[in-house]
């Protein structure tokens, strides 16, 4: 089963903790049960399931069972969103040159 | 998706004086934010990115450090926020005519790379805290204006 959610999802808030971040860089190496993820970490088995399901509604993962135990598979796609951040830079550096010209343009009057 | 921003102006204006807009803290902190470079290789400054309560931004400052420093034709800084570490800002200035022809560059984004376990490494030095803030600074920056 592939449990799938159709809101928008949030990438940004689901990597914001150390937690799940290290949770993501387990599953980069291989898909993983709730039971070897948890022997990972001191927390509990349930706040385990929490963050998991926090990175399942943020598209980073997907589950699926396999009889009694269920894995998790890391959806590197769902990522898309931080890629976007260069775009963002990009237009802050044309802003910010654009500054530079306008200043030129003063000096050069003076 | 590219590892390197590159720009090219064509500015009226002669290397001299773009250089001052570059190097002059005043003159940066116009197109810029406030500062407190000095154009010497080695020093060390900060960009001060003003609070914007509008957009509930914080403020953030950029941490940089001087590292090529030939006048009148070639600066370099590194450029590091919380998290992001290593980048590097260049500019050259060659002549044009009167004129100069400048080439910007902000290099370093390693973290733009195709998704996969070195980037995912990246994470434990802390390359998703830069997103949050860096987010943050461009949503502030455009918010703020000219």
């Amino acid at each position: 089963m592939v449990v799938t959610f159709d809101h928008e999802p949030d990438v940004f808030g689901a990597i914001s903790h150390p937690a799940r971040r290290r949770m993501l860089d387990l599953l980069v190496e291989a898909d993983r049960s709730v039971n070897t993820l948890a022997g990972q970490f001191k927390m509990s088995r349930p706040a385990v399931s929490q963050h998991l399901r926090i990175l399942l509604a943020a598209g980073l993962v997907t589950e699926q069972r396999h009889g009694r135990e269920r894995r998790y598979h890391l959806v590197p796609e769902g990522l898309g969103p931080l890629r976007e951040w260069m775009a963002h830079y990009e237009r802050f550096w044309d802003e910010h040159l654009q500054r530079l010209q306008k200043t030129l343009f003063k000096m050069s009057q003076e | 998706m590219k590892k390197t921003i590159q720009r090219e102006l064509l500015l009226p204006q002669p290397r001299e004086m773009v250089w001052r807009a570059l190097t002059d803290s005043t003159k940066l902190a116009e197109w810029m934010f406030p500062n407190d470079f000095v154009p010497r290789v080695g020093h060390q400054f900060t960009f001060q990115v003003p609070p914007n309560p509008k957009t509930r931004f914080d403020g953030l400052v950029v941490n940089s450090e001087v590292l090529e420093c030939e006048p009148p034709g070639r600066l370099a800084f590194s450029w590091s926020v919380r998290g992001l570490e290593g980048t590097r800002v260049s500019f050259q200035l060659e002549p044009h005519g009167d004129g100069t022809r400048l080439l910007f560059e902000h290099s370093g984004f390693d973290i733009s790379q195709p998704w996969g376990k070195q980037s995912f490494r990246g994470a434990e030095l802390g390359w998703t805290s830069m997103f949050e803030k860096l987010t943050a600074v461009v949503a502030g920056l455009a918010a703020n204006g000219e």
